[in-house]
């Protein structure tokens, strides 16, 4: 049954890619059925995977103990394994693709090649489940690369300049942490035997090279933190979730990121656990991750860019809770339950927010904050899914953000009690990022529902001071969007939509807001959710918490946790005091100038244009230049050095060019040519040699003139027949007579030389005769 | 079945194509007769590798050391097995990818006679027997080579000529060596720089780095030549021959741990970076795979110079996989050439939109070579780089970076092309107009193929780990 959690997805992936490019024929339901399809496909999994999670003895029905191996590919094989983690997050992930495929038909309406979106999604879901239900880390891999690859299409779907660009930096993320996740997998597999979840920890008693665990840690860290978001590798994150269409934004946000979080998780829980540097490394990480995505949320302009910033921040949270429960200590349970809970709620709330950043953008067709100034006004159909999921992501008391919050925070708190000033630190971090969470949020609300909508002018100087800081928020998606994607709406106050978004990044409010009862379903039952799991923590989180402790490895959190004693609630109000401090002092004074957004941070300050693009485009090719840059500089071994270097690029260029190769070549054919005519003419000059050495003819005496008296008369008579003959000349100038003499001259030759060949063919016989007869006989 | 039968599965295809060479005028009736005669030899071939059938089978005799012989062992049993299930199917795609080729008896005469070559390499008894394959191959794959006539594949024959003929001639040196030297070489450091003249002689088909460059060079010549015989079956002779000659005649205990291993290594790991690495700075197509093909060519050998038996192991299944994967990315190049008339990089743009199916299975082959899991580029580096780590050697170990490097060079320089395939830069998006179905169904084959091996992995690994386990060692010098 498990296997078909995995399977189903990816099996009804190609129908339903099928349906939709058939559905697209008829452009009056263009792509619809394919969305339909997915959405059914998400539900019947969604069901699935609740039966599972109701009746855990289903999960393998056959097998024995709560595991499955299927042995395919390499020797490691895939192993899937079901535990009360598993129940949790199987159920999560196909209720948010189910919720997104509700909100898609709307979404997409008008949009191209939905059917390709479809095939993808499905596929993600598959590999998606696959990564949460792997029993070894080389499963995990296998799906999560998997899942890394088909993710892709994800962000490029729009195909606008942004997206590529983004697309492709989240490529090379993909590949290059999967690379290392595979490198440190692969260790793991050498040093320890198995990459098994069950046979890691009793493996490692026996490891033989401690430092090669930590370097395979390192790896796999790396690999899964990629896609989780982690600081320094979060470089993809706030320009892809920005670049891909909403409903996919929610996914990579709500549901990838969790499953680079569950690499890092099983890692931790199963290799690292009470190894205090690693929480350490964890910790800090975990901390930059979260103050950093909170300050680049709170600086954004950007709708979309400010919800991804904020997913990389509640990642630091989860991070940070990680780190917390790999310090051995009392809070490990703490910490435990806080890192499940606030990954369920982190799922729902940024399903929540992308549904109805979605609706908002598909209804304005900007992202840009300023332009989106009371966007939602007087619609709240959306405002208060909105303000849910923003009350939620704050750790409002009441909304679920709170519990998990909490969870974490009494979970820090108790290991600064134990180890000291450093953790107090990071208490201060977190709840400062907390603060700043609440402030971006209330910057969001503020602007998209109580902000007076822009007047006709000042759009239009807001709209000319705007186009560079809208691309760079990747706002510009406006130019690859069909304008007749506004035409959507089915239920009402349309206006005239369709010219608002000829005329580019300007006018929404004043054109009205509309909203499928598909997609408000998707968004209220997820909103609803968040104040429900708030209100009644002991029917529902307490609930899921304590479903986590297999996988965690830690003891159940005591009941009775007083979630609202004054202690608890202290933090969430130190938390709303610094966002009140902030969003007035900062956010209303230095972030809003003349009614109007602006971007305060610095262009320069991005990672990826600052570091990443450079390193891997120009310094790493150009590394070697400037290697020797400095040297070729110095006037003392400039001389030499500039020599080598000249040497060593006229070879580099040589090899480069199989000049060096071609020339090696051409020389030994001119060489062997040489040679081979040399060889050609040795025979003839041999030949030569001899007949001018042995073999020459003996002199013979000059028989004088005349040669012979027959000769002679020969010649005369010829003379005499020759009517131009000189009378004067001497007989022997005639031409017959000489030709005469010659042929007899070389008979002579040729007797002589015939006779001296045939004596020394008898003394030759005449030796192998005595050869014969004597020495052998 | 009988030794005798070895002869057939060599001859049938040389007379095949020898007589469709002097005697057919007509086009259609050389496709009917030459994809008969290569559907019946590998039909043979499979009959004689399925059945087991093996021993010795003398053909001729020359003096006491000097003897023409069949055989069928463990990698001439894959060697064979590739060929043969490759060769069907290139012929098919060749029938649509030559359509209309004012030389096509030439084209189908020597595709078939070298069909018959490649099998007599696979069932070499000796040294002396495969070297006299060997010579024969490059000379019935010349004039494959310079089929179009250009300039540029004319000079690209004369250099296939002359490197192959050259770098035969040093495995030539190698050959005498082990004739003179008698049936147990002696663990000398002669044997070893003998051993090293035969590897870089037969390093020359492999594309080892300094003696690689015809290769690329070759890419001038019909896409189904370079497809099968310069991604699979001619540079897997290379391979394969180094493979024997190491593995056979001098034993990997003449070698393992001397510095004659580590020079040939040193060459095949800057082999595997380098080509990787140009594979990203080349434009052409083509090219752009070939280039692949002289890195990956590299992997085998990182695998086959391990001198362990998993490194063998993983050797054969990548060549096994990478021929699978290669020829279907070669395909899919070789019918936008043809439909679409794209050779550069730069003209790919919306292709995707153009050729869908083609392209996609592009995208699978791209997928399998850089080693993305569940396709079989993965299965075969996993093995690869885990019989590296059990070797424990430095250079093993360098060698797993400089697989792990190429394999991100791969990435690049295959998803480069999808991504200008699928997701065009917005502008004019061409028409729909897929490759015929003669090629498509190839294409779609291989592609499912790239899939099923590496699910199949496992599997594969096991039967080929059986297969070298009977490699008697040393046993092979006695001509």
């Amino acid at each position: 049954m498990t296997l078909l959690l995995v399977l189903l997805p990816m099996l009804a992936a190609p129908a339903a890619f099928f349906v939709s490019k058939t559905a697209a024929s008829r452009p009056e339901r263009a792509g619809q059925a394919g969305f339909l399809l997915m959405a059914g496909v998400c539900a019947a999994e969604c069901l699935l995977a609740a039966l599972a999670a109701v009746r855990p003895e289903l999960a393998f029905p056959g097998t024995a103990g709560g595991s499955m191996y299927i042995p395919v590919l390499a020797d490691q094989g895939l192993l899937f394994e079901y535990d009360g983690f598993r129940r949790v997050y199987t159920v999560v992930l196909p209720f948010m693709w189910l919720m997104t495929s509700l909100f898609s038909p709307e979404y997409f309406k008008g949009h191209q090649r939905t059917g390709r979106y479809c095939f993808f999604t499905l596929m993600t879901l598959g590999a998606a489940m696959g990564v949460f239900l792997s029993g070894n880390f080389f499963t995990a891999l296998v799906f999560f690369e998997v899942m890394s690859f088909t993710s892709f299409p994800w962000v490029i779907q729009e195909e606008t300049a942004d997206a590529v660009r983004a697309a492709g930096t989240y490529l090379a993320v993909a590949v290059i942490g999967g690379l290392a996740a595979l490198m440190g997998i692969f260790l793991l597999q050498h040093e320890l035997g198995t990459t098994d979840f069950s046979a890691l920890a009793g493996a490692l008693q026996r490891a033989e090279h401690p430092g090669r665990i930590a370097a395979a840690g390192g790896c796999i860290l790396a690999g899964f933190g990629a896609k989780a978001g982690m600081f320094p590798l979060h470089i993809w994150l706030p320009k892809a979730h920005p670049a891909a269409p909403a409903p996919a934004s929610a996914l990579l946000s709500g549901a990838l990121t969790k499953s680079g979080i569950f690499g890092i998780l099983a890692l931790s829980c199963v290799l690292f656990r009470d190894c205090v540097p690693w929480g350490v490394l964890l910790l800090s990480l975990g901390a930059v991750t979260m103050l950093l995505g909170a300050v680049m949320a709170l600086f954004s302009v950007n709708l979309k860019r400010t919800l991804a910033c904020s997913s990389m921040s509640q990642i630091g949270f989860i991070l940070v809770g990680t780190g917390v429960l790999c310090l051995p200590g009392e809070h490990a349970a703490l910490a435990a339950s806080g890192v499940l809970l606030h990954m369920v709620n982190h799922s729902l709330f940024k399903l929540v927010l992308f549904i109805a950043a979605g609706a908002v953008y598909m209804n304005a067709h900007t992202l840009d904050l300023t332009a989106l100034k009371g966007a939602g006004k007087g619609h709240p159909v959306l405002m208060v899914p909105f303000l849910l999921g923003a009350l939620g992501i704050s750790g409002i008391p009441g909304f679920s953000g709170y519990l998990s919050k909490t969870l974490l925070h009494e979970g820090i708190a108790e290991a600064a009690a134990e180890y000291g000033a450093a953790l107090t630190a990071v208490e201060w971090v977190f709840l400062f990022s907390g603060g700043l969470t609440l402030a971006y949020m209330t910057k969001l609300f503020v602007c998209l529902f109580a902000d007076a909508p822009e007047a006709a002018a000042e759009r239009k100087d807001g709209h000319a001071a705007q186009p560079a800081k809208a691309a760079a928020g990747g706002a510009s998606g406006i130019s690859g969007h069909p304008a007749k994607a506004a035409a959507g709406g089915t239920s009402g106050i349309s206006g005239h939509p369709a010219k608002a978004a000829a005329g580019g990044a300007s006018g929404h409010a004043a054109h009205g807001f509309s909203m499928n009862p598909l997609s408000a379903t998707a968004l209220w039952v997820s909103a609803l959710l968040i104040p429900l799991f708030g209100l009644a923590p002991s029917l529902t989180l307490e609930r899921v918490a304590a479903l986590g402790t297999d996988f965690f490895r830690t003891e159940p959190l005591l009941p009775g946790f007083r979630w609202f004693s004054f202690g608890n609630l202290r933090g969430s109000l130190v938390s709303v005091a610094v966002a009140a401090v902030v969003y007035i002092f900062f956010v209303r004074k230095c972030l809003i100038r003349d009614g109007k957004y602006v971007n305060r941070w610095p262009a320069k300050l991005d990672l990826e244009d600052a570091f990443y693009r450079p390193l891997l485009l120009r310094w790493l090719p150009g590394f070697f230049g400037a290697l020797v840059k400095p040297f070729a500089e110095n006037r003392f071994t400039g001389g030499l050095f500039r020599g080598a270097v000249l040497a060593g690029r006229f070879l580099a260029r040589c090899i480069a060019e199989n000049r060096l190769t071609g020339a090696l070549y051409r020389a030994a054919v001119r060489a062997g040519g040489i040679l081979a005519r040399g060889f050609s003419d040795l025979p003839d000059a041999l030949v030569l040699l001899l007949r001018n050495t042995l073999f020459r003819p003996l002199k013979r005496p000059d028989p004088g003139s005349p040669a012979s008296t027959l000769s002679y008369k020969i010649g005369a008579i010829a003379d005499r027949l020759d009517p131009e003959a000189d009378p004067g000349r001497h007989p022997h100038a005639s031409g017959l007579y000489e030709r005469v003499r010659a042929f007899l001259h070389a008979t002579h030759n040729l007797t002589d030389s015939l006779s001296f060949a045939l004596l020394l063919l008898g003394l030759a016989i005449c030796g192998i005769l005595i050869y014969v007869l004597v020495l052998r006989g | 079945m009988n030794t005798y039968w070895y002869l057939p599965a060599i001859l049938l295809p040389a007379a095949g194509g020898t007589f469709a060479g002097l005697f057919f005028k007509n086009e259609k009736a050389v496709r009917v007769f030459c994809g008969t005669v290569t559907c019946l030899t590998s039909a043979l071939a499979f009959l004689l590798i399925l059945s087991g059938t093996e021993g010795l089978l003398e053909v001729a005799r020359f003096s006491d050391r000097l003897v023409f012989c069949l055989d069928l062992t463990g990698p001439g049993r894959v060697f064979a097995s590739v060929s043969a299930s490759l060769w069907p199917l290139t012929a098919l795609y060749a029938f649509e990818y030559m359509d209309g080729d004012p030389r096509f008896r030439s084209f189908y005469s020597f595709f078939t006679l070298s069909f018959g070559v490649t099998l007599g390499i696979a069932l070499a008894g000796n040294l002396f027997t495969l070297y006299c394959f060997y010579e024969m191959l490059t000379l019935s794959t010349v004039p494959l080579v310079v089929h179009t006539h250009t300039k540029e594949a004319s000079r690209a024959g004369r250099v296939y000529l002359a490197m192959s003929i050259g770098g035969a001639a040093f495995a030539f040196i190698s050959l005498v060596y082990t004739v003179v030297s008698g049936p147990a070489l002696p663990p000398s450091a002669v044997s070893r720089v003998f051993w090293l003249f035969g590897f870089f002689g037969f390093g020359v088909k492999a594309a080892v780095f300094p003696l690689h460059f015809w290769l690329p060079k070759a890419a001038a010549a019909p896409t189904p030549v370079t497809a099968l015989l310069h991604a699979a079956a001619v540079v897997n002779a290379g391979v394969f021959a180094i493979l024997r000659l190491t593995y056979e005649v001098y034993g990997a205990d003449l070698l393992a741990g001397t510095p004659a291993q580590a020079a040939a290594l040193s060459f095949v790991l800057f082999t595997v970076v380098y080509g990787s690495f140009m594979a990203v700075r080349e434009q052409h197509l083509k090219r752009r795979l070939a280039y692949s093909t002289v890195s990956n060519l590299a992997y085998m050998l990182f695998g086959v110079l391990l001198l362990t038996p998993a490194g063998l192991t993983a050797g054969l299944m990548h060549m096994v996989f990478h021929s699978v994967m290669k020829i279907t990315a070669f395909f899919a190049i070789g019918a936008v050439n043809r439909h679409a008339g794209i050779e550069y990089l730069q003209d790919a743009e919306g292709l995707g939109r153009r050729m869908p199916v083609t392209m996609a299975c592009f995208t699978v082959s791209a997928l399998a070579l850089i080693g993305i899991p569940p396709f079989a580029g993965f299965v075969s580096k996993w093995y690869l780089l885990a019989a590296a780590a059990d070797a424990g050697t430095p250079l093993a170990f360098l060698g797993m970076g400089a697989v792990l490097l190429s394999a991100l060079f791969t990435a690049f320089y295959t998803l480069v092309v999808v991504r200008k395939a699928f997701f065009p830069v917005p502008g004019a998006v061409p028409a729909r107009r897929e490759a015929g179905v003669r090629m498509l169904v190839p294409l779609v084959l291989l592609a499912f193929a790239s899939l099923a091996c590496g699910l199949a992995g496992r599997y594969f690994y096991n039967v080929l780990a059986e297969t070298v386990s009977g490699i008697p060692s040393e046993q092979w010098g006695g001509l």
